[in-house]
């Protein structure tokens, strides 16, 4: 304090002309600690900064000085701006020479952004809010996911807490046969997740190295496993698509959004609407970090299934910054999302189906023999198609109980009874097929009871088509169940209903 | 020079408790506390918290506590964003670091009240910032058995509290390791 006082005595002398110069006892807050000083009361804040630059060991161009909310310009007296004996003024130290600090606002967050230093470690905090703000202020949201990568890169252990929640366990463990492959699987859905998302937004080459890397090896593990790779896809895209979708009806079941400290609110409504395929995975997942939803769902979800999921999917947002790290290579392996892009609103009705069916999600998950080639996100906002399907795994179970010799067929990837055709063959799950055909069964029959008390229309019920179905017969529509089908796909509206069956004759 | 722009200030704060601590303290306390407040800063239309995650944000009323239910106006600050932003690393990585959390002498009112203080050279309201020596104290006088054993002396209110943040909604997205 000597050398304060000795400053202090300067200053008396130099402004001894002026009127008074008391010397007064300044405390000065850092974030790390706090210290006093001793300086006369009319000395300007640019003689304290350079004491406190003395003291900091660092610039005084690097200090910030606050008081009384008020940021303190160089050229200020003390005691004009109220600093009297006792009082505390705040310091920081800028990481960075102050560009536009005084002047108040934020100048050009995206330039900020894209100018900052790769490595946010040092910085988390700031990074985090400053990539909301990004958001926020960007009307390029791709350019915002990339930052978000960059960020993401830097926690990968919050993957593996994501991957061991137990229902995410649960749901990849449903796949008898695949045992020790599903676990794998289910870390492969949730790494491609973001990689189907966000393939645009990888603009960081030397970030990219990087996570690449870290993919490989990651995926390496799996595809190490017997068969693990061959296991992986089908399973991978299933679930990656329930994941997907009931990640997105939990955002979108919130009404407003309301995202993580990455994801600005307002942003992302707006472009929400403009952008929905692309932005609203990477937002719901970036919303999930947002603790906001999570009452909110807990309470509108009933299904075991999906709760279960909620916690763990949003402890994994709320205990770590991004689960979800980009691979490129994984872009083109994974089933594109180039449907027709759903809105939240569409997902949220699919949220609510599925709540409504928590057998359902797990009958998706388990693999019914339709569900493993045809895209889940379309079905499941389209409640006409959700419902069509469940009438189609009631049918064939009906006819797989009722003809027995039908099993091998009906369980056969190849050609679903009565759907619409699904040409893939797929050896290798035939085995897998037979082996878990009677648990499956058994499990479709109580999904079934539960579907059909959650679902209020009447299934299976042709009554209400008979009209439109004999006026398609008489078109020439001779297929009667994809006739059936078709009319229940469009709700009764037979005109939509002959163009599904001259278009693709995929559901 | 032009004036620089000036920042409103909002403190946002919930009770954990839901009102539960205002109808069960007097019996389980043997005196009345209105509530179990969490507290965070909203400024730059972010909403920022101290857990034992660290120092995180949201927008604001985006944690799962949903709205605050009193928002209690600091004043305002000529601090930007940037400034503010740094400062908050600052203290991420000295005070306000996750495992510094401690429920009773170093929470989410500390927090709270530190970067209230930093922005606006105001406090936030002592009622939040007394209500650990308020749970503390009546550790002793409590009438019933609820003390607990626990080494602290915490009473069982004390215990639960410690529950609830624990739980769930405190834990805010994590800042990247390293900080």
């Amino acid at each position: 304090m000597a050398r304060a006082r000795e400053e202090a005595g300067d200053s008396q002398l130099v402004s001894g002309r002026e009127s008074s110069s008391r010397i007064i006892r300044v405390s000065v807050k850092t974030p790390q600690d706090c210290q006093e000083f001793l300086l006369a009361e009319n000395s300007s804040v640019l003689r304290f900064k350079k004491q406190i630059s003395k003291y900091l060991h660092c610039d005084t161009d690097r200090l910030v000085l606050i008081f009384s909310g008020k940021i303190l310009r160089d050229q200020d007296i003390l005691s004009q701006r109220g600093i009297l004996d006792g009082s505390t003024v705040h310091v920081v130290v800028r990481t960075r020479l102050k560009g536009s600090v005084c002047t108040g606002g934020l100048a050009g967050p995206t330039v900020h952004c894209t100018h900052r230093p790769e490595p946010p470690t040092s910085d988390s905090a700031g990074v985090l809010v400053r990539l909301g703000r990004l958001a926020r202020t960007s009307p390029d949201l791709g350019d915002f996911f990339s930052q978000l990568v960059q960020l993401l890169t830097t926690a990968p252990e919050s993957v593996v807490q994501f991957l061991e929640d137990p229902l995410i366990q649960g749901l990849a463990n449903e796949k008898q046969g695949n045992g020790l492959h599903v676990p794998e699987s289910s870390k492969s859905v949730q790494k491609r997740d973001p990689a189907l998302k966000f393939p645009e937004t990888f603009q960081k080459p030397g970030r990219q190295q990087e996570v690449l890397q870290e993919h490989k090896q990651r995926l390496e593990a799996p595809k190490a496993v017997p068969g693990g790779d061959n296991a992986l896809r089908p399973g991978c895209s299933d679930i990656h698509q329930i994941m997907l979708s009931t990640l997105a009806l939990l955002v979108a079941s919130r009404g407003h959004i309301s995202g993580s400290e990455m994801c600005r609110g307002e942003a992302t409504n707006a472009h929400c609407s403009s952008d929905p395929s692309t932005t609203i995975p990477a937002r719901l997942l970036a919303q999930e970090v947002s603790t906001g939803g999570v009452t909110q769902v807990k309470g509108i979800l009933a299904s075991q299934a999906i709760s279960g999921c909620r916690p763990g999917i949003l402890d994994l947002h709320l205990g770590s910054d991004f689960p979800f790290q980009e691979n490129q290579q994984l872009v083109e392996k994974a089933p594109p999302v180039g449907h027709p892009r759903p809105s939240p609103s569409a997902l949220c009705r699919a949220l609510n189906i599925l709540q409504q069916n928590p057998a359902l999600l797990h009958q998706l998950a388990t693999g019914s023999p339709l569900l493993h080639h045809m895209p889940l996100l379309p079905i499941l906002t389209n409640p006409r198609a959700l419902q069509a399907l469940l009438q189609i795994e009631q049918g064939l179970q009906i006819l797989s109980r009722e003809v027995p010799e039908l099993e091998p067929f009906l369980w056969d990837s190849a050609k679903p009874c009565g759907a619409t055709g699904a040409p893939e063959t797929r050896g290798r799950r035939q085995t897998h097929r037979e082996d878990t055909s009677q648990h499956s069964l058994a499990y479709q029959h109580h999904s079934l009871a539960n579907v059909q008390t959650a679902l209020s229309l009447p299934l299976l019920n042709e009554g209400r088509y008979q009209q439109e179905l004999e006026q398609l017969k008489a078109l020439g529509f001779t297929n009667h169940d994809a006739n059936l089908q078709a009319l229940i796909a469009t709700d009764r509206d037979i005109h939509a209903a002959i163009e599904r069956l001259l278009g693709s004759p995929q559901a | 020079m032009e004036p620089p722009n000036l920042y409103p200030v909002k403190l946002y704060v919930y009770d954990l408790s839901k009102g539960l601590a205002r109808r069960l303290s007097p019996i389980m306390l043997g005196k009345q506390l209105e509530g179990i407040w969490h507290t965070s800063i909203v400024v730059h239309k972010d909403e920022f918290f101290f857990g034992s995650g660290g120092i995180s944000s949201c927008p604001p009323g985006g944690t799962l506590l949903g709205p605050p239910d009193t928002v209690v106006d600091v004043g305002s600050t000529e601090v930007t964003e940037e400034i503010f932003l740094e400062y908050l690393s600052s203290l991420g990585e000295s005070l306000f670091r996750g495992e510094a959390y401690n429920l009773f002498e170093h929470n989410c009112n500390t927090f709270s009240n530190e970067v209230a203080q930093f922005l606006t050279g105001r406090k936030i309201p002592s009622y939040i910032t007394d209500l650990p020596s308020e749970v503390l104290s009546t550790a002793q006088t409590a009438p019933t058995t609820e003390v607990s054993s626990a080494p602290d002396g915490v009473s069982a209110l004390g215990r639960s509290l410690w529950a609830i943040t624990q739980l769930s909604s405190l834990k805010g997205p994590k800042l990247p390791k390293g900080i």
